[in-house]
């Protein structure tokens, strides 16, 4: 069988690797090295690494936004070369329409795909009040706090019970108090969905808090520099940032960070 | 304060305006007395500057013999011809010249080679005084109103045209890559992306369009015409009339205006969201 001891994983990387073609004269950038991963069904992932590292890239690479210069991304079995309805994405913007209600928002992936139904709408009531915006279904984005938008784009994704939810960093525009109840919301959604979550960050402490793996990825051009585990019940309570297991997987992560920092400097000094 | 984007006049460029809006000033009563005084203070001089013989009436009539001029020339049995002369070719010239503006605004905004190709011809087109083409277009659609109604299409249809282009543009990049994820066809980008992302910048072309409408239909009028109001206009001016000339300016200015807030109602009712804001 395969490296993964069998397992297929939910959604797994083989070879991916993406280089951007040249534009005015700029030479091609190499954003990612090959990446190897399987992600398994219920997992959550998240993908730290300094800005530039391609953690975006392999973001909307998941997301069939963009397709890698080489490599293949497999989803449920098959190769993954459109974007897919089971697949969610919130981005680090809440990306809602301004024209329309918070309600009308989430009822735009059933429109577009043309199923929706009483029963769609339904679900998406159940969702909202979840994420704590029942009395909100008819306000206008914009009468919302930047919280509340991004718990409006999380309901959007979750009405649809997505089997992977891709976020790019979701929470990074919020005051550090938002955040982390934010951050422990979706702890508990997604576990109670069993819904498979990839999840980039640059905060380290987030990162350990959400996941089950982080994957720390090395700066440009991003590979896998390593990959720690999280081996802590979820769904996970603030008594979890108390545990001394929490702040030192945090230090792990950050060991490795800067082990991957220094050996590219080196590279870099290396290069004539 | 809101930011409101108008194309410049000159240009077609988008200006960005900052303009100060506070319905609950505690303060407006006294501002508003105040720009009553100075419009009461401007009528006033008007009125004393050629009652005191400084200036001649024949030069600037008083207020006074204005106002009489405008009731003789509303009670006149042409003058609802002129009228309606007029606001046709304004009207008329306006819905083409806004047809045409959108539909051009929306190849060029949607279809990258459309834009490289016409492009440079439209951009040259702007660059030209447009007030030249009016004997041109006497000569092509005679001497009625089919020239002036092409003349304030010829104006209006600009500003439609580029912020139409610019709103369809400049749809955040994120909103795409959601209706990318979400598989939503070029034809659904459009109707539930592009189109109401643009909406505000195409009123803000339509009300621009109009005024210049209002433009074209006079200035045709000026070039060649037996009726309507710039025709009148033209008239009173070599009798010298000027108390008339005053009346026709005081009417055409209320049309100008009427239209402008009918619009601005209409804009009101589309545009029901805030413009400024970061959320797509």
């Amino acid at each position: 069988m395969n490296a993964s001891g069998g397992q297929q994983g939910l959604i797994r990387y083989e070879n991916v690797s993406m280089t951007y073609p040249s534009t005015r004269g700029r030479p091609p950038l190499k954003a990612l090295e090959p990446v190897n991963l399987a992600i398994e069904k219920g997992e959550f992932i998240c993908l730290v690494g300094p800005s530039g590292c391609g953690k975006t890239t392999l973001l909307k690479i998941s997301a069939a936004l963009l397709s890698p210069t080489q490599g293949n991304v497999v989803f449920n079995g098959a190769p993954l070369n459109e974007p897919s309805r089971s697949i969610g994405v919130m981005f680090q913007k809440p990306v809602l329409l301004p024209w329309r209600t918070v309600e009308k928002n989430a009822y735009l992936p059933a429109e577009i795909s043309g199923t929706m139904s009483s029963a769609i709408a339904e679900r998406v009531a159940k969702v909202l009040t979840m994420v704590g915006l029942h009395d909100f279904a008819t306000a206008l984005p914009d009468q919302l706090s930047g919280g509340m938008q991004q718990r409006a784009a999380m309901a959007r994704t979750l009405a649809y019970e997505p089997e992977l939810m891709l976020m790019d960093e979701p929470f990074g525009a919020l005051d550090e108090f938002t955040r982390e109840t934010m951050n422990l919301e979706l702890s508990e959604l997604t576990h109670q969905a069993g819904i498979t979550s990839l999840f980039v960050t640059h905060n380290i402490p987030e990162a350990v808090f959400l996941a089950d793996r982080v994957v720390v990825m090395s700066p440009r051009p991003g590979r896998v520099s390593g990959i720690v585990e999280v081996p802590f019940p979820k769904p996970r309570t603030v008594d979890f940032m108390r545990d001394p297991g929490f702040t030192e997987l945090t230090f792990e992560v950050r060991n490795i960070l800067s082990e991957a920092e220094s050996s590219s400097t080196r590279v870099a000094e290396e290069q004539p | 304060m809101s930011t409101y984007t108008v194309p410049d006049q000159d240009t077609g460029a988008d200006v960005e305006l900052d303009v100060f809006i506070d319905e609950r000033d505690p303060e407006r009563w006294k501002w508003r007395a105040i720009s009553i005084i100075v419009v009461l203070t401007f009528l006033a001089i008007w009125e004393l500057l050629p009652r005191l013989g400084l200036v001649s009436t024949i030069i600037l009539p008083p207020v006074t013999d204005v106002w009489a001029g405008l009731t003789e020339l509303v009670m006149q049995d042409t003058f609802p011809r002129h009228l309606r002369v007029t606001l046709v070719e304004m009207l008329v010239g306006f819905l083409i010249g806004t047809l045409i503006g959108f539909a051009i605004g929306v190849a060029l905004g949607v279809w990258e080679s459309v834009k490289k190709s016409v492009y440079p011809l439209v951009v040259a087109f702007q660059s030209l005084p447009k007030i030249v083409l009016a004997p041109l277009l006497i000569t092509w659609f005679g001497y009625g109103i089919e020239s002036k109604i092409a003349m304030a299409v010829v104006i209006a249809f600009f500003p439609v045209l580029i912020n139409t282009m610019v709103g369809l543009e400049t749809v955040p990049d994120e909103a795409r890559q959601l209706m990318r994820s979400l598989k939503a066809s070029r034809g659904q980008v459009f109707r539930k992306l592009s189109l109401p992302h643009a909406a505000p910048f195409i009123m803000a072309g339509i009300k621009t369009g109009l005024t210049f409408a209002v433009i074209g239909a006079i200035v045709g009028e000026f070039v060649g015409s037996s009726e309507g109001l710039g025709y009148l206009l033209h008239a009173y001016g070599f009798q010298l009339r000027i108390d008339k000339v005053f009346a026709v300016i005081v009417v055409l200015s209320l049309i100008g205006a009427i239209l402008y807030f009918a619009i601005d109602w209409l804009e009101r009712r589309m545009i029901y969201w805030r413009t400024d804001s970061s959320l797509v």
